[in-house]
């Protein structure tokens, strides 16, 4: 919305519904279990509200600070308690200068205080300014990066994995690329073709394609994190908030999922956040 | 051991024990193994699993460091420190005082693991793709402030390859790796896949995914605490119950169907052989949780209660218990970007040529803690299986020791002296080349 005055880019946030609605809708989710006869997807009442509210640019918004929330829930799962910060490591009985450190290195090392995250961010930022890290190369995501200087963001080292690399530019070996990646179901005119081994009987490679690979330089931290699933997987599972089901009902108020309606009145009691809306 | 004069050519002479330490997040797995033992046993007793933590009690306001551990008495409310972070080494204030009470003072001389590191060289593990300051800063330790006298940093799949391999009937010679082999590493802070050539990593092919032993607890205990009991201090308590009620299930779908109690208009009879009862402890009366196979019945409900009996705490624990592992297969459950660990495996192979992916897939070597879990390599396999065309052959092979396994390799591989002197670094050899030559040699790359 732009406004007559030089004020700072305003841009409108994306809110949840606030009509007069009942309170559930029947949403249909992608789960193997067989549906039950009705279709309980009620086709008018999606199609009413389906039209009014968010932009693509509001939705992209609040997927994006959902995905956000997500990681963050994520990264407290991986980490240890909160807590273990008030763990005081019992210090010798001797107080000898031994315990502090022989040299001054190792003394620098005994008292750093620093978390995995920030040597990985270190590694990072050297990487992305040099192109090496400790003088060597090393692999990312497209695979041997030149040993130059990078100074554009051309190739920044990102912490988001890319989508599976099926076509690569660059090759580490001379070795035959397969042409459609392993797992993938084959279609009919890959099974005339030769040349993609999934039968099994594909040479080895050779001597020289072997020592290659394994002096290749290791991946960087980010690389070889696995990629997400590719978009034509089927989208992922929601489950009821409060028991654990499959969550096939969407509170229309704030949006979390539950199986069925004794589960959202227990919602709506007790977790709703839209309690006063 | 001769000391060489500084004109000499750096002694090459390995020091006579060896310690291996399997530095895991959770459990270093340590003990030593010697190339001068005429016979050649591989065996795991010699491994002692400590676990790798600093905790501390605020009900008995003590601090257990280590092994320790094993004297507590109230494992409640315990805040537990460790010192390796995502598989690496970060935190080494703590990780010294650890190796120290259970190493070098003199308190380890009753439990048998005590050395001298001058006269020891140490095999440590780490995980592959490790950022380079950590790498300096083991290897600093290590040579400096402790002063060992041989060292070998090396990735920790690679020891397991020189475990007798469960593929081949005839047990290896020591120090003689498995040829191909895909280790999959499920352990505490992230599950790893690691296919190895000789004993070597393709470095391009490993791939980790984020999801590990940790990972599943701290879900388990959110899942508890929203649901029933608050168990958002106790990690302790939910690490045991994870490992004492949680399974891989075989058929996902089914099983959440078999314990759900229905909607309003479709009441359905929970399948009880499912749902148990998990009594908690309090460590007064009650020192050790156990399960129970679910009692619907009112008299369970007074038994809660303490009418008539002492007083228990009762969780009731119907879908956590396969829904909490069914991260590892399905990430995207709670909303992680990344494909299972199924999908994760056939990632690695992508970047290799394809007359490599049969060796790997016929060898498959699942290690690792978190894969104790049941059902855990019967589901990999099968849905493994379900994804690879019929004509590749997969084999899939669950370590005897899960724990153990990397550390028995790394105890065969420092009974055979040759191939002990092409992976230690001599401390006479650091000293005359220096650490970035360590570090080279160490990535596999020889010469300066």
């Amino acid at each position: 919305m732009a406004l007559r005055f030089r004020t700072p880019h305003i841009e409108e946030l994306p809110i949840a519904q606030t009509k007069q609605a009942p309170g559930f809708a029947w949403v249909t989710v992608p789960s193997a279990v067989e549906k039950p006869t009705a279709d309980l997807t009620n086709k008018k009442r999606g199609t009413r509200f389906a039209a009014q509210g968010q932009t693509d640019e509001q939705r992209e918004a609040h997927s994006v600070r959902q995905q956000e929330k997500i990681n963050v829930h994520i990264r407290e799962l991986n980490s240890d308690n909160a807590r273990a910060g008030s763990v005081i490591v019992p210090k010798k009985e001797d107080g000898s200068a031994a315990g502090r450190g022989k040299t001054t290195n190792t003394r620098k090392i005994l008292s750093s205080m620093k978390h995995f995250s920030h040597y990985l961010d270190d590694e990072i930022a050297e990487f992305g300014l040099t192109g090496k890290v400790d003088g060597m190369d090393r692999l990312t995501e497209t695979g041997l990066v030149p040993a130059m200087p990078m100074m554009s963001t051309a190739q920044r080292a990102s912490k988001t994995p890319l989508v599976r690399r099926v076509q690569q530019e660059h090759s580490n070996g001379g070795s035959p690329r397969p042409a459609t990646p392993i797992g993938a179901p084959a279609t009919a005119s890959q099974v005339d073709d030769q040349d993609d081994g999934l039968d099994g009987t594909a040479p080895f490679p050779s001597q020289a394609d072997i020592d290659a690979l394994l002096n290749a330089p290791p991946l960087l931290y980010n690389a070889s994190r696995s990629a997400p699933p590719p978009t034509s997987a089927p989208p992922a599972r929601v489950f009821c908030e409060i028991c654990g089901h499959w969550g096939r009902v969407r509170c229309l108020k704030c949006g979390a999922r539950t199986c069925s309606v004794d589960c959202k009145t227990i919602h709506v009691a007790d977790r709703c956040l839209k309690f006063y809306a | 051991m001769a000391r060489q004069k500084a004109q000499a050519p750096p002694s090459t002479n390995l020091q006579p024990r060896t310690l291996i330490l399997d530095n895991g997040a959770d459990t270093i797995k340590g003990g030593f193994s010697s190339h001068q033992d005429q016979d050649n046993t591989s065996s795991a007793d010699q491994c002692h699993i400590i676990p790798n933590s600093i905790s501390h009690s605020t009900r008995d306001r003590r601090t257990y460091i280590a092994s320790q551990l094993s004297t507590c008495l109230d494992f409640g409310e315990l805040a537990i420190r460790h010192p390796v972070e995502n598989g690496y080494i970060v935190n080494w204030e703590s990780q010294k005082a650890i190796w120290e009470y259970e190493f070098f003072d003199d308190g380890a001389k009753a439990r048998g693991l005590w050395c001298e590191p001058r006269g020891t060289n140490l095999i440590l593990t780490e995980q592959s793709s490790a950022p380079i300051a950590v790498q300096r800063q083991a290897d600093e330790m290590v040579m400096e402030e402790f002063g060992f006298g041989g060292y070998a940093r090396v990735v920790g799949a690679t020891l397991s390859a020189f475990a007798s391999s469960p593929f081949d009937g005839a047990a290896l010679e020591a120090g003689v790796p498995a040829e191909c082999m895909l280790v999959i590493d499920a352990g505490y802070s992230h599950t790893t896949v690691t296919p190895l050539l000789h004993g070597k990593v393709l470095q391009s092919a490993c791939r980790r995914l984020d999801i590990g032993g940790k990972t599943l607890t701290n879900q388990l205990k959110d899942l508890i605490s929203t649901r029933q009991f608050e168990l958002q201090k106790e990690d302790w308590m939910a690490n045991q119950i994870k490992e004492d009620v949680c399974f891989v299930s075989q058929d996902f779908d089914s099983d959440l169907e078999r314990v759900w109690r229905g909607g309003m208009k479709d009441r359905r009879k929970i399948d009880h052989s499912i749902v148990v009862d998990y009594v908690l402890p309090d460590y007064e009366e009650i020192k050790r949780g156990f399960a129970r196979p679910h009692d619907p019945s009112s008299a369970a409900r007074k038994r809660q209660l303490g009418i008539g009996m002492p007083r228990e705490d009762l969780v009731v624990i119907a879908n956590e218990r396969f829904s909490v592992p069914e991260l590892l297969f399905t990430p995207s459950d709670i909303g992680m970007q990344s494909e299972g660990l199924v999908g994760t495996i056939l990632q690695s192979q992508n970047p290799l040529p394809v007359g490599l992916w049969q060796a790997s897939l016929a060898n498959v070597l699942v290690v690792g803690g978190t894969s104790k879990l049941p059902g855990f390599v019967e589901r990999l396999e099968s849905e493994l299986r379900s994804r690879l065309s019929d004509d590749i052959v997969l084999r899939v092979a669950h370590a005897d020791d899960p724990i153990k396994h990397a550390w028995t390799g790394g105890q065969r591989l420092a009974q055979d002296e040759t191939a002990l002197k092409q992976v230690i670094v001599t401390r006479e050899e650091y000293l005359e080349n220096g650490d970035g030559w360590m570090r080279r040699k160490f990535l596999g790359k020889s010469g300066g």
